[in-house]
C-alpha cells in the first residue's frame, strides 16, 4: 500500500516547475494570446524535457515513463497556462494508440512524441464520435480514402502538422490521419473563449486522409476519449491548485476593515472549500493515472468521473478566486479570468459534469433499472 | 503507486474473516436486523466474545492487555467488522478504550495507567466524555465547569451537555477550569471522575429525531481524586486535544465503505419506488455513486499517510467535511426519492444512532426519515462544519486568524463583554 507518488516523481514535478515559473510567467503567457502558442517554450519542452508522449514506450519514442508521469505534466502546465500544443499533440498521441495498427504507430507516434511534429484532434464533444452526429464523412476512391465535412473545432488546431478526424465510414465512426498541408485541409483559427488555448474549425474537402486500421470498434474510440479525459482532468486540478494558491495570497494581504480580508470567516471559508473539493479529488484522479497503464476495465470505469470532477473543482476554484479578488479580478489585466476560461473550455470537453457522472453509473449493473 | 494491502495484512484479514463466520450465526445480516432486546443482548454477548480474541482494544499494547496490534493490521479489523455489520465494542468503548485508552498511555502516570486500563479492558469502568458545555460549544476552551482542590479531592461544579451515551457510563472524563486567572487554554485540567455519586446527576436530552443518544450531565459538588488528573494540573488543553487526536487513523477507509453500502440500499430503493430511470433522480445517483468513490480515493490516500507516517494538518477536518455534507445530501435525496411517501413514518426507524444505521435495518420509509433527521447533527458534533473550514483555513492554508476577542484571563473575558 503505498497510494502516493513517489519521490522520483515529485522531484520530476519540482524540476519542471521551476522552468515553467522561470519560462513562463503570465506576462510571457499573455504575449501569445494571439498565437496561442509559444514556439520557444515547445522546443525546450519537447526538445530539452521530452514531456510529450512521456509514457508511451522507448520505441515509440517516448521515454518509458507511465501515465503517472504525463499526468503530472499536465497539472504543471495547467498550472501556468503555458500556450503550447501539448495536450492536443497527447491527443492525437492517444488517438493514434487507441486505433491505429502497429506500423501506423511506429510511423507517426515518434515524430509526435519528439516534438518534431504538433499533432491535434478535431474532436469537442462525445457527439463527434457517434455515426449519427459526426460531421465529416469518409469516401473511398482509388486513390485511397477522402474526407468531406467541416468539424467546428480542433484545439491548437492552426498550428497542427497532423490532424485526427474522426468521420462516418459505412455506418461507423473511423478515426483518420490528415495531413494539415494537403489538398483540400482548410485549418481556420477562431475567436476563443480560451485565450491562452485557441480553437480551430476544420474545413474537409475531398481530403486525402489515412484511416487508423487498427481497433475500429466503439471501445478503442472510448479509449481514446477516456485517455483524453485523464490529461484534461490533471491539467484541470494543477490549473485549480494555481486559482487556491491566487486566492489565499491575495487574502492573506489585502487589508479591508483594517485586517486582512483571509482573517473574515466569508473569505476564508471560500478558500476552504476549494482545498476541500481539491483534496477530494486528487485521490480518484491518481487512481485513474495507475489504472490506464494497468487495468482497463477500472481505467473505463473512473476516467469520466475523475474529469467530471476535476472540471468541477477547477471551475468552483477559478469562480471563488474572482470573488475573493473582488474587482480586481474582474479586470483584463489580472489573471483570474484566464484561468476562468480554461476552467469553463475544459468542462465542456468530451462530456460535460453531469453528462459524465451520469455515464459512470450506467455500466455498473447495481444501478440498471430492472 | 499501488492500493494493495502488503500480504500479511491480508493474511490478517482471512484471519479475522474466519472468526468472524465462526463467531456469527450463519444467517447474519448485522445488528439492523434485530430487535431492539435482541440488539442489547448481543452487544453484550459479542463485547465478550472480542475480549476472549484480544480485539477490544487492538491499538493499545499488548503489555496494557491491548491487541498490539500494527496499524494497517487495526485498519483491516475495523473494515471487517465494518463489513460485517458488526459493533467494535460497546457503545461507550470508543471513547473509553481507543480515545482515553490511548491517551493514558501516551500522557498518564504509570499508576493510573495500572490502575484504569484493567477496568476499561473488563468493562467494569464505563467512560464518557465530558468536554461540550451550554456556554462551551465550538469555543471549547471557553468550558466554565470549576473544579477545586479540597485536600485529596477536586470538587467539581457546573455542567456538561451532548454527552454521548452519558447514561450508560459511570465515570466521565470531565475537562474543568482549574485556575480562571489565566488565559483561557492554560487553566484547564484533565480529570477522571466517578459518576455514581450524589453530586451527579443525568438527565437524558430528546434530540431531534425524536431519540435519546445523548444527554445533559450536571455536577453538585460531585468529586475527584487528586491523582486522576491526566497530565499536568492547569496542562489539561494538551490532553483535551491529544484524545481528540486518536479519532482520526484507523478508519480512514471506513466511510467509504459504509456509504457504499448505503448508497446501494438507496438504489433500491430509487428501483422499488420505480424512479431509478428518471433523470433527475439518476443524475443525483451518480453524483452519490462519484462521492463514495472520492472518499474511497482518498481514503487510500489518508491510509498511505496514516501508515507511513504523518499527519498533514487539517487531514481530519477535510475529512470531515466530506463526509458530513455527504451524509446530508444523499439522505435528502432518500426523502425525493420517497416522495409523499416520506411523510407518513411506516416501518422500523434507524435504532437511534447518529450516524449511519446498522447493516441490516429495514430499508423503511422511517429509517431514511430517521438517518435524514440525524444527518442534520453531523455537521454540528465533533466540531462544526464552519469551524472545521476555520481549521482548514488557518492551519493548512496560512489565513489570518480572526481578531481576538477573548484573551487574557479566563475570569475577565465576561466581565469586558458584560
Amino acid at each position: 500500500m503505498y497510494f502516493a507518488f513517489s519521490q522520483e516523481q515529485e522531484d520530476f514535478k519540482a524540476s519542471l516547475r521551476n522552468l515553467l515559473v522561470d519560462q513562463m510567467p503570465t506576462s510571457r503567457v499573455r504575449e501569445s494570446f494571439q498565437a496561442g502558442y509559444d514556439k520557444g517554450l515547445w522546443k525546450v519542452l519537447t526538445n530539452e524535457m521530452a514531456i510529450t508522449g512521456l509514457h508511451l514506450p522507448e520505441a515509440l519514442g517516448g521515454q518509458g515513463f507511465t501515465y503517472q508521469e504525463t499526468a503530472l505534466v499536465m497539472a504543471e502546465l495547467g498550472r501556468c497556462l503555458a500556450p503550447v500544443p501539448v495536450l492536443a499533440t497527447n491527443l492525437a498521441i492517444e488517438a493514434i494508440r487507441a486505433c491505429g495498427t502497429p506500423e501506423q504507430q511506429a510511423a507517426l507516434i515518434p515524430d509526435l512524441a519528439g516534438g518534431e511534429r504538433i499533432g491535434a484532434v478535431a474532436v469537442a464533444a462525445t457527439r463527434d464520435l457517434e455515426p449519427a452526429t459526426a460531421t465529416v464523412s469518409a469516401t473511398s476512391t482509388s486513390d485511397g480514402p477522402v474526407l468531406d465535412g467541416v468539424v467546428p473545432l480542433a484545439l491548437h488546431g492552426h498550428v497542427a502538422d497532423l490532424l485526427v478526424v474522426p468521420a462516418v465510414d459505412g455506418g461507423a465512426v473511423r478515426l483518420f490521419v490528415v495531413e494539415a498541408s494537403a489538398p483540400g485541409v482548410a485549418v481556420t483559427q477562431l475567436p476563443s473563449l480560451d485565450l491562452t488555448r485557441p480553437v480551430s474549425e476544420v474545413r474537409l474537402s475531398a481530403a486525402p486522409a489515412h484511416r487508423l486500421d487498427g481497433d475500429g470498434t466503439t471501445t478503442a474510440l472510448e479509449r481514446f476519449a477516456d485517455g483524453a479525459r485523464l490529461l484534461i482532468a490533471f491539467e484541470s486540478l494543477g490549473a485549480a491548485e494555481r486559482c487556491l494558491e491566487l486566492a489565499v495570497e491575495y487574502a492573506r494581504t489585502r487589508h479591508q476593515f483594517n485586517r486582512p480580508i483571509g482573517s473574515f470567516q466569508a473569505i476564508k471559508h471560500l478558500c476552504s472549500d476549494m482545498a476541500i473539493e481539491l483534496d477530494a479529488s486528487l485521490g480518484a484522479a491518481m487512481y485513474a493515472a495507475m489504472t490506464a497503464d494497468e487495468d482497463t476495465d477500472e481505467f473505463a470505469a473512473v476516467a469520466g468521473l475523475v474529469k467530471a470532477q476535476a472540471s468541477e473543482v477547477f471551475t468552483q476554484c477559478a469562480s471563488y478566486v474572482i470573488q475573493v479578488h473582488g474587482g480586481i479580478g474582474f479586470t483584463w489585466e489580472h489573471d483570474c479570468h484566464l484561468y476562468y476560461r480554461r476552467a469553463k473550455a475544459n468542462e465542456v470537453l468530451l462530456g460535460d459534469i453531469d453528462e459524465l457522472r451520469t455515464r459512470s453509473i450506467d455500466g455498473i449493473p447495481a444501478f440498471a433499472t430492472a | 503507486m499501488d492500493i494493495e494491502y502488503p500480504p500479511e495484512a491480508e493474511a490478517y484479514r482471512h484471519e479475522i474473516r474466519e472468526f468472524l463466520q465462526s463467531a456469527l450465526p450463519d444467517d447474519w445480516q448485522g445488528m439492523g436486523a434485530l430487535s431492539r432486546e435482541e440488539a442489547a443482548g448481543f452487544r453484550v454477548r459479542w463485547r465478550k466474545t472480542l475480549a476472549e480474541h484480544g480485539l477490544i482494544a487492538p491499538s493499545w499494547p499488548k503489555e496494557y492487555g491491548g491487541g498490539g496490534l500494527t496499524e494497517l493490521e487495526q485498519v483491516v479489523l475495523a473494515e471487517e467488522l465494518a463489513r460485517a455489520g458488526v459493533p467494535e465494542g460497546s457503545e461507550n468503548d470508543s471513547l473509553g478504550v481507543k480515545l482515553l485508552g490511548n491517551t493514558l498511555i501516551l500522557l498518564g502516570t504509570e499508576e493510573q495507567k495500572e490502575h484504569f486500563l484493567p477496568r476499561i479492558l473488563s468493562g467494569e469502568y464505563v467512560f464518557c466524555q465530558g468536554y461540550s458545555e451550554p456556554e462551551a460549544g465550538s469555543d471549547l476552551a471557553g468550558l466554565r465547569t470549576r473544579a477545586v482542590l479540597d485536600g485529596d479531592e477536586w470538587v467539581i461544579n457546573g455542567q456538561k451537555t451532548w454527552t454521548s451515551d452519558g447514561h450508560l457510563a459511570n465515570w466521565m472524563f470531565v475537562a474543568a477550569r482549574t485556575d480562571p486567572d489565566v488565559p483561557k487554554q492554560q487553566g484547564i485540567s484533565f480529570i477522571l471522575m466517578p459518576m455514581n455519586q450524589p453530586g451527579v446527576e443525568v438527565r437524558p436530552i430528546l434530540n431531534a429525531a425524536g431519540y435519546t443518544a445523548f444527554d445533559e450531565v450536571f455536577f453538585t459538588d460531585a468529586r475527584a481524586r487528586r491523582e486522576h488528573v491526566v497530565g499536568e494540573v492547569n496542562g489539561g488543553w494538551k490532553v483535551v486535544n491529544t484524545l481528540l487526536g486518536f479519532e482520526r487513523g484507523v478508519r480512514v477507509t471506513i466511510d467509504a465503505i459504509r456509504f457504499a453500502a448505503e448508497l446501494d440500499l438507496l438504489v433500491d430503493l430509487a428501483r422499488e419506488r420505480g424512479v431509478l430511470d428518471r433523470p433527475h433522480i439518476r443524475s443525483r445517483l451518480a453524483w452519490c455513486h462519484s462521492r463514495v468513490q472520492l472518499m474511497r480515493f482518498r481514503g487510500y490516500r489518508a491510509l498511505t499517510k496514516f501508515i507511513h507516517g504523518g499527519h498533514p494538518a487539517a487531514d481530519s477536518s477535510i475529512s470531515k467535511v466530506i463526509w458530513s455534507e455527504y451524509f446530508q445530501r444523499y439522505t435528502e435525496l432518500a426523502m425525493d426519492i420517497l416522495g409523499p411517501e416520506a411523510l407518513a413514518l411506516a416501518g422500523q426507524g434507524s435504532g437511534g444512532v447518529l450516524v449511519i444505521p446498522e447493516a441490516g435495518t429495514e430499508n423503511s420509509v422511517k429509517r431514511w426519515v430517521d438517518v435524514a433527521l440525524f444527518a442534520r447533527a453531523a455537521t454540528i458534533y465533533g466540531g462544526s462544519a464552519q469551524i472545521q473550514r476555520n481549521i482548514i483555513g488557518e492551519r493548512l492554508l496560512g489565513l489570518p486568524r480572526e481578531p481576538r476577542l477573548d484573551g487574557g484571563p479566563f475570569a475577565e473575558i465576561h466581565r469586558r463583554s458584560a
